[in-house]
Parts: C-alpha cells; sequence; structure tokens
C-alpha cells in the first residue's frame, strides 16, 4: 500500500482512538484534568475532578437540559445556605411567567446567568461572572428603576450597589431597610461588648459528673508509659466528660473488656468518623466550608466504570485502567489559593490539625492553628489587634467570658441549634460576602452603622480592624430620611 | 418556627392538591377558565381563613402575638400577602403547569403593580367592576397562556390598617370590603 494511502488511514485511526479515549475519559472513568476547559473558581478547585457533582445532565443532552442539571447541582450544595440567608432574588419568584420581560435582560432563574465556571479571566469575587454593575438589568427602568423610588441613589452609579457596603444580591439579612432604621442609634461599642454565644458556652459549669482521672485510663502499657499523653488527656475536656482513651481510640471494644483486647482493637490515630460520632454538628459544617468541602456528602464519588453500561462488556482490565484516580479525602495546606505559610504545605485538614484532643487549651484551635497556616496580611495583623488583646485577656482569667475576640469569633462562631451552642466549622457561612458577619457576630459588639463602615473599608479589614474605619457606608442616613419622608407624605 | 412549619405544610398540602387537579382536569379538557376559577376558589379561601382565623383573631380580637413583613427577625405571623406569596413561589417552584400572583394597583412594594398589559388590564377591570372576573390570553417568554384577574377584598381590619398605615403605601384611604387589587391565575396553552 503506498503511503499517501497509509497516512490517511493513519491519521484516521488515530484521530478515532483520541476521540473516543476522550469519550471514555468524560462518560466512563480515567483521568480528566485535561478535559478542564479553565481554571476553576474559589473553592471548587477542591472538587475540580468530581466533574458529576456539578454537571449531572446524562451525557450529550442538550445545552437547556444541561443547563437545568446544573442549576440543581448548584443548589445541592448552595441551596440551604441561599434560604438561611432568606435569598433576596430567589429562583422561585422569577419562575412566574410574569417575570419574563426579565429573563431577557438577566435570566435570574437559572445560578449560571451569573456564575460561570471554568472563566477565571472574567470571574470576580463572590465566583461572579457578570459586569459589575449588573443591577442595571432589572431595576433601571419603569417602576423598579431604584433611581426615582428613592430620591438618595438618583446620582448613584449601578456598579456601587453591591461593592459599597449597601446591597447583596442574595444576603441583606443585614442591611434591609428597616432593620437599617431599627439599629439606626447605637454607639460604635456596646456598653457590654460580649459575644453571647460564646460567653455562654465558654462560662464554667458545675463539675460533671463521671469526670475522669489520671487513675482511669484504659489503654495499653505502652500508651499508659508516655506521662505527657496521660497529664494531658487527664486535664482535657475528654476527661471531664467522662470520655476514655478507648472511646476514640478503641471504640469498638466493650466497656470492661481485658486490656488485651483494647490492645487488639487499638487505633492510633482516630478516623474523622470517631470525632463524628460525638460532635455531629460540627462534622456536618465542616465539611460546608472550605476546610472540609472534600467530604461534603453531596460531592459525587469517584467513577465505577464496571458498573457503566459500556464498563459491562469490557475486559476487567480494561475497566481497571479507566478507574478514575483515587482522590484526596482531605485539603492540604499547599493546595490552598489563599497566601499560606510554606512550611506546614502537605498538611491536610482534618480534626486534629487544628485541634489537640489530648490537650487541655482548647483555644488553640481558636487561634494559634489559623495562624500556623494562613498567611495573609489580615491574618498576620491579628497579633497585636484590638480583637487580640481582649482574647489574650479572656485567655488570662483577666477578662469575662465572650469578651475576647479570636479569629474563631469571626471566621467560626458559636451557633445555637435547638438549644445547644456549638462551633459553626463553616467559614464560609460568614463571609463572602463580609456582611453576612454583620448579624451572627459583629452586632453582639458594635453598633450597625460602625460594622457596616469597618466591613466596607478594605484597609481597616486587611490590617485587622486596628484604629476606626475611614469609609462610611450611608444606607442608614438614607433608610432614615425616607422613612421620615414617607411618614411626611403620610400626614 | 413550629407554628410556621405547621402552616407551610397545611399551604404545601394544599398546593400539592390543587396543582393534581389542576393538571388532571386540563388533561380531562376542561376549560381553562374553569380551572382557573377552582383555582382561585381554593386560593381565595385559604387566604380568607389565615386572614380571619390567624391574622385578625391573634393580632387585633385577641391580641397574643404580632403581625409582620419580617416576620422571622420580630417573631410574628407573616402577613397574609406574605404567605400567599409563599405558597405562589413554592408552586412556581414546583411546577410550569400554573402560576398565580397577587397584585394591585396601589402594591407597597412596587414589584407587585401590574407587570404586562394583561395584568394592568385586568387590575383595573376588577376594581372598576367589584365582583366579576377578568379573563384573558396572552403571550409572555414566547409562550402562550390564559390568564384570569379575580378581585383581592379588604376581609378584615387588619388588611386596611396595614395597608392605610404603611410608609410605602401610594393609598391610605382603603376600607372593609374595598377592591385592594388581584389575584393573577395564569395557565400555558400548549
Amino acid at each position: 500500500m503506498p503511503p499517501r494511502t497509509i497516512l490517511p488511514i493513519c491519521w484516521v485511526l488515530a484521530t478515532v482512538v483520541a476521540v473516543g479515549m476522550a469519550a471514555a475519559w468524560m462518560t466512563v472513568g480515567g483521568h480528566r484534568e485535561m478535559l478542564l476547559t479553565g481554571e476553576m473558581s474559589g473553592a471548587h478547585h477542591q472538587i475540580g475532578l468530581a466533574c458529576e457533582t456539578c454537571h449531572a445532565a446524562p451525557a450529550f443532552s442538550g445545552a437547556a437540559a444541561a443547563r437545568k442539571a446544573l442549576n440543581r447541582t448548584c443548589r445541592n450544595c448552595h441551596g440551604d445556605e441561599l434560604q438561611a440567608a432568606d435569598d433576596s432574588h430567589p429562583r422561585k419568584k422569577f419562575r412566574n411567567p410574569r417575570m419574563a420581560a426579565y429573563w431577557e435582560v438577566l435570566d435570574a432563574r437559572f445560578c449560571t446567568t451569573c456564575h460561570v465556571e471554568h472563566r477565571p479571566e472574567t470571574t470576580r469575587k463572590g465566583a461572579v461572572t457578570v459586569a459589575a454593575d449588573f443591577c442595571v438589568a432589572c431595576h433601571a427602568e419603569g417602576d423598579q428603576d431604584i433611581r426615582t423610588a428613592r430620591p438618595s441613589h438618583a446620582g448613584l452609579a449601578f456598579d456601587t450597589c453591591a461593592s459599597a457596603g449597601c446591597h447583596n444580591y442574595h444576603d441583606n439579612r443585614a442591611l434591609y431597610a428597616d432593620f437599617l432604621v431599627k439599629h439606626a442609634d447605637q454607639p460604635w461599642l456596646d456598653p457590654v461588648p460580649v459575644h453571647a454565644l460564646s460567653a455562654r458556652h465558654r462560662t464554667p459549669g458545675p463539675p460533671q459528673t463521671g469526670s475522669l482521672g489520671r487513675s482511669d485510663a484504659l489503654a495499653p502499657a505502652a500508651v499508659l508509659a508516655d506521662a505527657t499523653v496521660l497529664d494531658h488527656w487527664a486535664g482535657s475536656g475528654h476527661a471531664a466528660a467522662g470520655i476514655n482513651c478507648t472511646g476514640c481510640h478503641a471504640p469498638d471494644v466493650a466497656s470492661g473488656a481485658p486490656l488485651a483486647e483494647i490492645g487488639a482493637g487499638w487505633t492510633a490515630v482516630p478516623p474523622l468518623t470517631v470525632c463524628r460520632d460525638c460532635h455531629r454538628a460540627e462534622s456536618e459544617t465542616f465539611a460546608l466550608g472550605r476546610h472540609g468541602m472534600r467530604q461534603h456528602p453531596r460531592i459525587a464519588p469517584p467513577r465505577d466504570p464496571a458498573a457503566t453500561r459500556i464498563g459491562a462488556v469490557l475486559p476487567e482490565a480494561v475497566t481497571a485502567w479507566l478507574a478514575d484516580p483515587p482522590r484526596a479525602v482531605h485539603m492540604t495546606v499547599g493546595e490552598a489559593r489563599l497566601p499560606m505559610r510554606s512550611d506546614p504545605s502537605d498538611l491536610s485538614l482534618d480534626c486534629g490539625t487544628c485541634h489537640r484532643p489530648h490537650t487541655v487549651d482548647t483555644g488553640r484551635a481558636s487561634v494559634e492553628a489559623c495562624v500556623s497556616c494562613h498567611d495573609d496580611t489580615h491574618s498576620r495583623s491579628y497579633a497585636g489587634s484590638p480583637h487580640h488583646v481582649l482574647w489574650q485577656a479572656e485567655q488570662g482569667g483577666k477578662a469575662a467570658p465572650g469578651t475576647g475576640v479570636s479569629c474563631a469569633t469571626c471566621h467560626m462562631p458559636k451557633v445555637e441549634r435547638r438549644g445547644k451552642i456549638f462551633t459553626s466549622h463553616n467559614q464560609n457561612d460568614r463571609l463572602r460576602p463580609n456582611e453576612k458577619m454583620i448579624r451572627p457576630v459583629c452586632l453582639d459588639c458594635h453598633g450597625l452603622g460602625f460594622a457596616m463602615d469597618a466591613l466596607a473599608d478594605a484597609d481597616l479589614v486587611t490590617g485587622n480592624f486596628r484604629g476606626k474605619p475611614a469609609a462610611h457606608v450611608e444606607s442608614i442616613e438614607w433608610a432614615l430620611r425616607h422613612a421620615a419622608s414617607a411618614r411626611n407624605t403620610e400626614h | 418556627m413550629k407554628r410556621k412549619s405547621g402552616f407551610l405544610t397545611t399551604l404545601a398540602a394544599g398546593t400539592a392538591a390543587a396543582t393534581i387537579v389542576a393538571a388532571n382536569a386540563i388533561a380531562d379538557g376542561v376549560p381553562y377558565r374553569d380551572v382557573a376559577d377552582m383555582l382561585y376558589r381554593v386560593m381565595s379561601a385559604d387566604r380568607e381563613v389565615y386572614t380571619r382565623m390567624v391574622v385578625q383573631r391573634l393580632t387585633v380580637d385577641h391580641p397574643v402575638i404580632t403581625v409582620s413583613e419580617h416576620f422571622q427577625d420580630d417573631l410574628a405571623l407573616p402577613l397574609p400577602s406574605q404567605m400567599f406569596r409563599f405558597g405562589a413561589e413554592t408552586v412556581a417552584d414546583g411546577t410550569g403547569d400554573f402560576s398565580y400572583s397577587l397584585l394591585s394597583l396601589h402594591p407597597i412594594n412596587k414589584k407587585n403593580g401590574p407587570g404586562t398589559g394583561l395584568e394592568k388590564e385586568g387590575l383595573e377591570y376588577v376594581a372598576d367592576h367589584p365582583g366579576r372576573n377578568f379573563y384573558g390570553e396572552e403571550e409572555l417568554g414566547g409562550e402562550d397562556y390564559f390568564a384570569a384577574v379575580y378581585p383581592d377584598f379588604a376581609v378584615a381590619q387588619a388588611c386596611v390598617m396595614c395597608h392605610n398605615n404603611h410608609p410605602d403605601s401610594p393609598r391610605t384611604d382603603f376600607q372593609v370590603g374595598d377592591v385592594m387589587g388581584g389575584i393573577v391565575v395564569r395557565i400555558p396553552m400548549d
């Protein structure tokens, strides 16, 4: 066969094989890095290769079906958060056909109208991929023209609506007009600045019954020989709560079992599931935040090629070759996109990374653990800041519980659910936009006006709130003026 | 919270039943107008019952709780109009078989004013002809809809007080029995 015949045949064959491999990787299993069409935004890069988490439409379904499926999967992970935020622009509000005119300009029925993944070149803060003046699409004409409805807004540019600390598209729980009016007269600092839930949580209760001491420890002889570990456990909250060594290191061994049985069932490093058994709320919220999102229950598991229709007819060796590569269960410091210290780059994030279950000092996870990894200016500026000084005073027993402000006070605050106080480990729940922090955190100690100004002052945030805000958000004055003007019109 | 869950459960059950009835009725060839009328009767009954037996009774007749637009922050009852809208949004979230809205020519929130030509015509008609309904067809988003507009009356003193006293209300002289707005029901005609 002449070369000019062979070459095209080889080219066609190579193309068919390459396309087949790409299709197999896409739909059956295998390495998919090369299929990523662009760097992913925010925290999504952590789950970048769990494509089915977001792309849930059947292969080769149409664009409309793919968009609907994407919308559904966005809500799988973010739906509860939006509901809790009392979403100002919920999808259901825009599904009514009377909103059809708005579908043409900014289709708020679909998350992907404003949040398109794999577009690093157009992605802004909050994974937003529409222009900063997106509010103009719906609030610049007719009854919705905010410039005529609110005289105070007449000269404002639309790119300042969501960037000046006044409004957010989804979460306006601390920014709506009646809330501003209600909190208009607050001083910058409460006369008794205390984070109430932290105070309740950190106020020592009565001695617990069933507390354990050094002599109660149940562990193999080699472990008991380590006096430091033993001392730490005996002074820990676990011992105070009656949790013996076996509770975590040999959870499957029956109570009262002989030492030999304890030794046989002993695990030196207990898995996360052991922590989860008792600290359920903390564990659940950990998987909702950036530190633990790889453990979110809605993340698609690795694919099993043998379970697919194509895989069922392929030889086992082929399905094994096609299997998805193993995925890391934990995020590592080195994978983070925020500025991090380089020395612990391979440190993976699980409970023990921040908490030392054997130590008495539970405060370590509130500050020292954070700054041992985070190396941005805000984190570095914490030491010596007014909040830090208060934290040190509380930790040193010189100030009341709840008066100190640690990293966790703001980013992983105490929350109350059904009468129980626990630490929310979803740090994203109080960030981005940072006004989400106002109600659950700032307002316990500061007035609304001061909190809004402080969070709108980027330099003040970066410097970890040393000094007073240089920025001023006029929302409260405008809301008061509007309320007064409405009252005057009425009378 | 428990109270709110109870209301929403009842509302959801009513909505589900109405959706099934509506879908079956259309499938059986019942005219759009009759389907819209049936849906309206369910909505109107629920709305009136909530207003009279919950809001009016517990906030005006025997005041044990307040009613507030910011009912979550204020630990209060949702406004009747909010209750109605929550139902409408729950339906919109779950089906495209029909939709409904509570609108007015004098809305406290401007987004609840007439947004289409038919809505404006219908709201004016029911305001000018108390007790009569308005029916029509319109195209929205490339789809044809049958639309019906029904009058929404001030059934209790609570409705009148709230609308007449709200700082954003464009009309402050409502009386019990007045047409305050209209309920718009839409059914796609495909």
